[in-house]
């Protein structure tokens, strides 16, 4: 079935073409999902989340980009809104344990481990994802759909709703922020 | 701080471990745990009601409706009373000139007993 098709049968409600979609995205959803947020749980969750928004929202899709281009943009904006709401919670109960109401020992997620990492670099690769989610949210977007989702340029611009040459801008400016906070790690690291 | 030699070297071994990653996949069972949560997400005809009369411009739109609709009756109602009024006195004087008739006739009717007994 090809693309348009499948979007026409979504667009009346046809159960095997839901069926059929999930099954062909769920995959590239969740795995863009956690690279963003870095805990499997959370990702399963907003792959969940993203296929109810398309079930709920396939109407309002016009096709005038790639319905890949669309799931990954649902998915980007679901996990981005996952990371605030958390870092809201976070702010939240560390105000909480100022004023005494909370007794909860605040504690840092542990490093995350991304199943697809060659075992030799698994290391090196949570130290690199630690890194990666202190940087700004552009930057995180576009190193990860790249890096770790496997998109080109021309991809992630489509994604991001800007130019090549800003994805480029921002993969430059990702790297060297990488960098310097991998030299400070290492530096100070025991 | 402690100085190492070889820092350089190991942040780029960092920046290229993903190199060659492979995608992550999901536990199986995917599809049936998110039919499962649409089910729970279907909204009854009255809830499906109520959050489309909490959008804004539904509920403006109705607020709007109601205060137009409020004011109409108010207007009728105070045009419906002077109405009433002039009504009244009107039925006041009928019922006068009806009792001054039946007054009338009933000293007629007496009459009329009278030359009969």
């Amino acid at each position: 079935m090809d693309e348009r098709t499948l979007v026409e049968q979504l667009k009346k409600g046809d159960e095997t073409a839901f069926k059929t979609m999930v099954e062909t995205w769920q995959n590239m959803v969740y795995n863009t999902a956690l690279g963003i947020v870095q805990n499997a749980e959370d990702a399963e969750d907003i792959a969940q989340e993203v296929f109810v928004q398309v079930y709920q929202s396939i109407g309002s899709f016009k096709g005038e980009s790639k319905f890949s281009t669309w799931l990954y943009r649902i998915t980007v904006t679901k996990s981005l809104d996952h990371e605030r709401r958390k870092k809201r919670k976070k702010r939240f109960a560390f105000v909480r344990s100022l004023i005494g109401e909370q007794n909860e020992v605040l504690v840092n997620p542990p490093d995350f481990h991304h199943p697809g990492v060659v075992l030799d670099n698994k290391e090196n690769a949570a130290v690199l994802f630690r890194a990666i989610s202190e940087l700004p949210e552009n930057q995180r977007i576009a190193f990860t759909l790249n890096k770790v989702e496997g998109l080109s340029y021309q991809e992630v611009s489509e994604v991001m709703k800007t130019t090549v040459s800003s994805v480029e801008s921002l993969m430059h400016r990702a790297k060297n922020n990488l960098r310097k906070k991998l030299e400070d790690y290492y530096k100070n690291r025991p | 701080m402690k100085k190492h030699p070889d820092i350089n070297e190991k942040v780029e071994e960092a920046l290229n471990s993903l190199e060659g990653i492979q995608k992550a996949e999901l536990q199986p069972y995917f599809y049936t745990r998110l039919t499962a949560r649409l089910q729970r997400n279907e909204k009854t005809l009255w809830e499906r009601m109520g959050s489309f009369l909490a959008k804004p411009a539904v509920a403006g739109v109705c607020l709007c409706v109601i205060l137009v609709f409020n004011a109409f009756i108010l207007f009728r109602h105070n045009s419906g009373a002077k109405n009433s009024l002039s009504i009244a006195g009107t039925q006041n004087e009928q019922i006068i000139t009806d009792n001054e008739y039946i007054l009338a006739s009933g000293s007629s009717f007496d009459y009329e007993n009278f030359d009969q007994q």
